[in-house]
């Protein structure tokens, strides 16, 4: 594979079989690619930056301040990571707040209709099994 | 000929680009306005004349009527454009501007008031002789008198909060024996989500579709409907992609359509550019519609009735604003081939459609024939948190929806936009979802096949050739880069040909 460049971000990217057109621009430590019509990021490892953090608790915040639409969810209730908890809506968009990972809902700290600020989480979740009033779970 | 010396645009992004181009087109001065956050914008970089109106805050800029008049006084503009959004429905905006010696280039602002009461824009409707959906609001409201209402109404029903609005809190009840068990809950839902546990029974349209049509009319009596757009593909509250004509509209359906829609017009004193929407059920000569509501101002998705019907409705905004006649009589408007738009939306869909703002790295733009692309953006330029994510539109015509809509994918396949993630992949799955390819669309599309269109942008490893790029890009050693090698295309561009 031989891949040439030809100025203002563009490249020439030339296979046993095929020869087509990329485009790439850095940022920091990711670069920015697009070829074959796809958008690829790649971090400074070589490999493709994901977009959120997947154990994050900042995950259950609002990402921006945010008025929430609807609340998916109640105290108790089991939830598979990527399930939606709260829908948001801000700068006219409709933003979902997802679980990070599998859990119970212990609470829900918000309202529909209520104008959220980032930083605050809006569900807290516990793992699943163990009761919110429970102490910590020891290690098995 | 005597139309605007000079017009204030009191928008941003890609409708005050396009409202600027409208104005030279028309030897017009164009007039930007700017909040601090968009001092570097395109279309204040395109404009005349461009005047600050405040911070980033819409509401302390773009939504303020105070800075938007006196800027319009300051740099002498003798008419005002509001473009969509912001204050383009606000009657109050619009009586402002009359007040203050300043054309308004939209509805007088007494229609901008009735229409915008969904309640009372419903009741001119259903005067004027258009279908409205069944419903009405109990005046007694104990279970026994709603579910009077919901037989009323006929089943299914859907139950709203008579205080809502954007499907917040909304309860379909298909079957009568859920009736018992949906109005308490759809009560307490209305109380918590809008302090007023009224209801307002409806009849549920399963499955619409949402189509569109767009009203043109004159200070001197004239209206004009310039076909229908189909805007079926949308989540609440947003469309993603539109296209003319509808693949569920026919013939007589469109007649039909379009003189509910001119009746609508007429009945509120209409002038200007406005759409009606309607929601569509079923598809063909049998098919049922019923009035919505009407947008009284230019649409975003203005653009694939331009392209279909080939007028410029922006220039044709403006002439009827200074009094001209509408330039052409129904039986001249025509539709030729079809029209798709897309919007690119700076957004996340595989992080819950999370709205991205940064800086736009890369932004190449394609050119091809078929292809017009509205935006706001250059390369260099910044997304901006305070606004809304639009980057482009993307309007792919051609003879047929088929090739319209292959067009649109190859439009795509060439629109490199790095720096910030984008909405293209999900645009580009939809147009190559089978469902789409055959027009079998409604405004349940979107929700109904979200898993299916969401697995396919989960994105595997990058690609050999992706790293390649990647490594050639941040100079790292290692890989099989090529040097940088004499090419016919940068060579040529320093031969004189």
């Amino acid at each position: 594979m031989t891949v040439t460049p030809l100025g203002n971000g563009r490249y020439e990217v030339v296979t046993d079989t095929a020869r087509t057109l990329a485009y790439a621009a850095r940022q920091h430590d990711q670069t920015w690619v697009f070829i074959h019509g796809q958008v690829v990021v790649i971090g400074p490892a070589g490999g493709a930056v994901s977009r959120r953090r997947p154990h994050d608790d900042a995950a259950l915040a609002a990402p921006m301040p945010a008025t929430v639409t609807s609340i998916n969810v109640s105290p108790g209730q089991a939830v598979k990571a990527g399930d939606v908890l709260v829908t948001l809506e801000a700068m006219k968009m409709e933003m979902a707040v997802t679980a990070p990972r599998d859990g119970v809902v212990d609470a829900v700290n918000c309202r529909p209709g209520e104008l959220v600020q980032p930083g605050v989480a809006l569900v807290t979740l516990v793992p699943p099994g163990r009761a919110s009033e429970g102490g910590p779970q020891n290690e098995r | 000929m005597s139309l605007f010396k000079r017009i204030l645009i009191a928008n941003r992004g890609e409708i005050a680009v396009r409202v600027i181009r409208a104005c030279r087109e028309l030897g017009i001065e164009a007039v930007a306005v700017y909040s601090d956050a968009d001092a570097r914008a395109l279309h204040v970089a395109l404009a005349d004349y461009a005047i600050r109106i405040g911070p980033p805050p819409a509401a302390e800029s773009y939504l303020s009527i105070d800075a938007v008049i006196a800027a319009a006084q300051s740099a002498g503009a003798d008419a005002i454009h509001p473009g969509y959004g912001f204050l383009s429905e606000n009657h109050d905006f619009a009586g402002a501007c009359a007040a203050h010696g300043r054309t308004f280039i939209g509805p007088p602002a007494r229609v901008i008031a009735t229409m915008g009461s969904k309640v009372a824009a419903r009741e001119l409707a259903r005067k004027a002789g258009a279908p409205v959906v069944p419903g009405e609001t109990p005046r007694e409201q104990s279970d026994v008198a709603i579910a009077e209402a919901a037989r009323r109404v006929g089943f299914p029903v859907l139950l709203k909060p008579s205080e809502g609005g954007g499907g917040i809190g909304m309860k379909a009840v298909r079957t009568e024996s859920e009736l018992a068990h949906a109005i308490p809950q759809a009560r307490r839902e209305a109380q918590a989500a809008f302090g007023d546990g009224t209801l307002y029974v409806e009849r549920l349209i399963d499955s619409p579709r949402h189509v569109e049509f767009q009203i043109l009319a004159d200070a001197h009596g004239h209206i004009v409907h310039v076909f229908e757009r189909e805007c079926s593909i949308q989540r609440r509250h947003q469309k993603v992609i539109e296209e003319t004509p509808s693949p569920a509209v026919t013939p007589a359906l469109r007649h039909r359509m379009g003189a509910a829609a001119v009746a609508v017009a007429r009945a509120a004193g209409y002038v200007n550019a406005g759409t009606i929407e309607f929601l569509l059920a079923g598809s063909g000569d049998s098919a049922s519609f019923y009035f919505l509501e009407m947008n009284t101002r230019l649409q975003v998705e203005h653009p694939i009735t331009e392209q279909v019907a080939g007028i410029d409705l922006v220039a044709a905004q403006i002439r009827v604003a200074a009094g001209e006649p509408l330039p052409w009589a129904q039986e001249q408007l025509t539709q030729r081939g079809h029209a798709i738009e897309l919007r690119v939306y700076a957004e996340d869909p595989a992080a819950g459609y999370l709205p991205q703002a940064g800086p736009l790295l890369l932004y190449r733009e394609p050119a091809m024939p078929g292809v017009r692309i509205d935006s706001g953006f250059v390369e260099g330029g910044e997304v901006s948190v305070h606004y809304d994510p639009l980057l482009a539109k993307l309007i792919a015509s051609a003879e047929s929806r088929d090739a319209a809509r292959r067009r649109a994918l190859a439009a795509l396949h060439g629109f490199p936009i790095l720096g910030i993630r984008t909405n293209v992949a999900l645009l580009r799955e939809i147009l190559q979802h089978p469902r789409f390819a055959a027009g079998d669309i409604d405004t349940g599309f979107l929700d109904a096949e979200r898993d299916a269109l969401h697995t396919r942008l989960v994105r595997s490893e990058p690609s050999p050739e992706a790293l390649a790029v990647a490594a050639a890009a941040s100079g790292r050693p290692g890989v099989s880069a090529a040097s940088p090698q004499p090419d016919p295309w940068t060579t040529l561009r320093e031969t004189r040909l």
